[in-house]
């Protein structure tokens, strides 16, 4: 009966070990291509940027990020977005920053457009509260 | 044990060798203040909660938005003239919706992809150094700036601030929507117009 008891209990253990792995899983780290163009600082908290889409329109650079909690609960999200010209200098004063509330398990939509022609680059920087 | 002596010593020397070391690297800013006084520069483009009235970042939000979205259009192929018109207030707050616009002028002028003309506030110092170009007397008509060659705007901007508040005991919400419209001057159509929702939520 022990014996029975203890491995329930292991099973119950492993179940839940597994449970919180697949939750880390979730918030695996936005892919290598993606990953180069954010400046995170601190614990992000279970926030990643899993898409980043960009294209030239009217000759400014327009960029969309995917930006998704994975955990359940609600995450408050600071960022903006820095634009380099093509020598990696910063174009423009720099944006604002944005708060942005990103409820829990839910993917917001950001969107840039680089302040001149100039903007052939970004970084997206971000924090989470 | 005289050798753990030695070396006790020796620690306790850097120590306070490092210790010194610290006090003597410490330099004074380049700043006047009075020593009880707590001011500091801070980051301009901080998010601001300070209360959930109309504040510096909901300018800088909607002019970035507004500003994305010109540019991504296309609309100003070709650099068109544009002139500032009219930022209806009609929130109940005070705001100085020319800062709005400014900031959007700003921006767009930076841009390099439209040219300004001069708005209805800003014609009579136009009007007035013409003046005094043309008919003071004290200019070489070759290099006075002639009268009749401004150039006209093409398109005209029009703003209007919005909110709506809902309130209880213990919580106040504020909806801010900013809308901005591209007009035609010359056939009076809408070339262009969007919107910048905003909420702001204070709990007690």
């Amino acid at each position: 009966m022990i014996q029975l008891i203890r491995a329930t209990g292991l099973c119950a253990a492993l179940l839940l070990s597994s449970g919180v792995m697949a939750q880390r899983d979730a918030a695996a780290p936005s892919p290598p291509a993606v990953a180069a163009k954010l400046a995170t600082r601190g614990d992000i908290k279970g926030v990643r940027v899993y898409e980043i889409r960009m294209v030239r329109r009217a000759d400014v650079l327009v960029v969309e990020a995917d930006i998704q909690n994975t955990e359940t609960e609600d995450r408050q999200v600071f960022y903006r977005f820095r634009w380099l010209d093509g020598g990696g200098m910063q174009v423009g004063d720099g944006e604002s920053w944005k708060q942005l509330l990103v409820y829990g398990q839910q993917t917001k939509v950001v969107k840039g457009v680089a302040p001149s022609s100039a903007g052939a680059d970004f970084r997206l920087e971000f924090n989470v509260e | 044990m005289r050798l753990v002596h030695g070396c006790s010593l020796l620690m306790l020397s850097a120590m306070v060798m490092l210790t010194a070391g610290c006090e003597t690297n410490k330099v004074s800013s380049p700043v006047v203040r009075f020593d009880r006084q707590t001011t500091n520069y801070g980051d301009a483009k901080a998010v601001e909660l300070v209360t959930n009235e109309f504040g510096s970042s909901d300018l800088q939000m909607i002019a970035e938005k507004m500003t994305g979205s010109l540019l991504e259009t296309g609309i100003f192929q070709g650099r068109p003239t544009v002139t500032i018109s009219t930022v209806k207030n009609k929130t109940s707050e005070y705001i100085d919706t020319t800062n709005v616009m400014n900031s959007i002028q700003t921006a767009l002028v930076k841009s390099g992809k439209v040219r300004f003309t001069r708005s209805i506030q800003e014609m009579q110092a136009g009007v007035d150094e013409l003046t005094r170009q043309n008919q003071s007397g004290l200019y070489k008509q070759s290099s006075t700036a002639k009268v009749g060659k401004m150039t006209a705007a093409k398109f005209s901007v029009e703003g209007e601030l919005t909110s709506i508040v809902k309130q209880s005991a213990t919580t106040k919400d504020v909806f801010y929507k900013f809308t901005l419209k591209l007009f035609d001057v010359e056939e009076g159509t809408v070339e262009w117009q969007d919107e910048k929702e905003i909420r702001k939520t204070t709990k007690r």
